[in-house]
């Protein structure tokens, strides 16, 4: 008895130097937790806002957040885009509720309190007091300068169509952030053709925020968990496939090449779910139309760490906003997207393939329910940890989906970065 | 009848370099006086819906008292942000001390 794991380590210790053991208290530690938000989603890292698309006019704005904390990406009248904190620097309220709207300005509702759509302070009520029976009541101060008291203006970067945003001025451009291999891929997806916004999927996951990398980040799952994939014949682990990372290995890619659908080999025949009967009624579901873009792959799932997933699957592109809301929740939002030159057919193809994902898609239910059982399981034995050994111990580029290689090299950056 | 001269208020009403707000036929107009010259506009700012004569007159610019934009009071120009509309101004006439304005 005496040599029992307490459940609830007090200053808790990872083993080693290694990445393939995770202790779960990594996903339940609320010190960790605030010390992620600060090191990641605060600091030295690009955070995911939106895309250009969805704010297309002149003070179109959009409200999001980074980490934890919310902020607006509006478009300003020169047809830039500016990225805010959305507190206002008099008493500190989020003043801005809508999601999506257009304004000529920021105003608090509160006080007043009057903004350009760059966040500088124009006017504050009664600056100058208020004037009563010949004399002049109250004001400010005479020393106080608008220029002291605007929003809290963010670092922006567009590449693409798609805008990031750091607190953090002092960072390495996204070019850098992103490293050669990964901004390869991104360019791949967003090589320049305007985007349109088809539409979004919200879901709050009750699980950390992390799991939501991994689950991307883990080629193992889908062919398993996924039936639904199985069922059709559209994941087989025998798909020609790569798995690549920055040099951090805190971005990744899971790239992937669909052989033909309507080979049934061996492969596949072990597969219990597999039903050699059943097919689907709508086959834009599962069929594949190339686009010239794709350069071979029919798949590419990108990371970007800490705040998205870029999506091609198939015919169906979105970005996934991984949003924390505490150690065990996270908002995920989907936006649903195609380009300006898609034809209607290509429109509907791109909508229909869609619903294989979100909240309630064929797929993707399954990743928000295994999510929060996980999280689950951690949170009633924090002392224990998982397992990422498929594949070796390593931190490593593969030709092959048989690893958990990704998931380890997240851990490598996380433990560097986090100091743990 | 808008295109009368109406009479308003007098003269010795208006503090010099100041302004004060009067009700004319129904709407509230901002009178001001700059030495002996008076000046007329609409009483309530275009952008944050303040009253002008709650503001404060620097030479021939009224700086309303919510957001700081500032007019000319000599034609209604709309002079810096975050006033992105001009104010309507009105003809004056003086006569016996009283001031007749023009609504037009």
């Amino acid at each position: 008895m005496g040599d029992m794991q307490k459940v609830f380590p007090i200053n808790p210790v990872w083993e080693g130097q290694g990445t393939s053991r995770i202790p779960f208290w990594a996903y339940t530690d609320e010190s960790l937790y605030k010390r992620e938000l600060e090191r990641f989603f605060y600091q030295g890292h690009w955070c995911y806002v939106g895309l250009e698309a969805e704010i297309p006019n002149p003070g179109d704005f959009k409200r999001t957040v980074i980490g934890e904390r919310s902020v607006i990406m509006v478009r300003d009248a020169d047809g830039g885009i500016n990225v805010v904190e959305n507190v206002c620097a008099h008493r500190g309220m989020q003043f801005c509720r809508e999601r999506h709207g257009n304004r000529k300005e920021f105003v608090c509702p509160y006080h007043q309190w009057n903004y350009k759509l760059n966040g500088d302070l124009q006017g504050v009520p009664f600056r100058r007091g208020v004037k009563q029976d010949g004399k002049v009541n109250g004001g400010m101060p005479k020393e106080f300068k608008t220029e002291d008291h605007g929003l809290n203006k963010l670092k922006v970067a567009i590449r693409g169509g798609v805008v990031f945003a750091s607190f953090d001025h002092n960072l390495p451009s996204l070019e850098e952030f992103l490293g050669p291999t990964i901004l390869a891929y991104f360019d791949r997806l967003f090589n320049g053709r305007k985007l349109r916004i088809l539409g979004y999927n919200r879901q709050r996951i009750p699980g950390n925020w992390k799991l939501m990398q991994e689950n991307i980040k883990d080629p193992y799952h889908p062919g398993l968990l996924h039936t639904w994939f199985i069922t059709y014949g559209l994941w087989r682990a025998d798909n020609k496939s790569e798995l690549k990372m920055d040099e951090h290995f805190r971005h990744a890619a899971m790239i992937s090449t669909r052989g033909n659908a309507q080979a049934r080999n061996e492969v596949t025949a072990g597969v219990t779910s597999f039903k050699e009967t059943m097919e689907i009624n709508d086959k834009r579901l599962l069929d594949i139309v190339p686009e010239p873009w794709w350069g071979g792959p029919t798949a590419v799932m990108m990371t970007l760490f800490p705040s998205v997933i870029l999506q091609q699957q198939v015919n169906s592109v979105s970005t996934r906003h991984i949003q924390p809301n505490g150690t065990g929740s996270f908002d995920f939002v989907w936006t649903h997207f195609g380009f300006e030159d898609d034809t209607e057919e290509m429109t509907n193809r791109r909508l229909i393939q869609a619903n294989l994902f979100g909240p309630a898609g064929f797929v993707s239910a399954d990743d928000g329910e295994v999510i929060e059982l996980s999280q689950q399981g951690f949170e009633q034995k924090p002392y224990h940890r998982a397992l990422a050994e498929l594949g070796g111990y390593e931190c490593e580029n593969t030709d092959h989906m048989v690893t958990e290689t990704l998931i380890r090299g997240m851990y490598d950056y996380w433990r560097k970065v986090m100091g743990v | 009848m808008s295109q009368q001269w109406i009479a308003s208020c007098s003269i010795d009403e208006i503090p010099v370099d100041d302004v004060i707000g009067v009700q004319v036929q129904g709407r509230e107009i901002a009178f001001y006086r700059v030495g002996d010259d008076v000046f007329a506009t609409d009483n309530i700012c275009t952008h944050g819906h303040a009253r002008l004569c709650d503001g404060f007159l620097e030479g021939h610019e009224i700086e309303c008292p919510l957001h700081q934009g500032r007019f000319d009071i000599r034609n209604g120009k709309a002079m810096c942000e975050p006033l992105t509309e001009d104010i309507r101004s009105y003809p004056i006439r003086i006569e016996e001390g009283r001031v007749y304005i023009k609504l037009g």
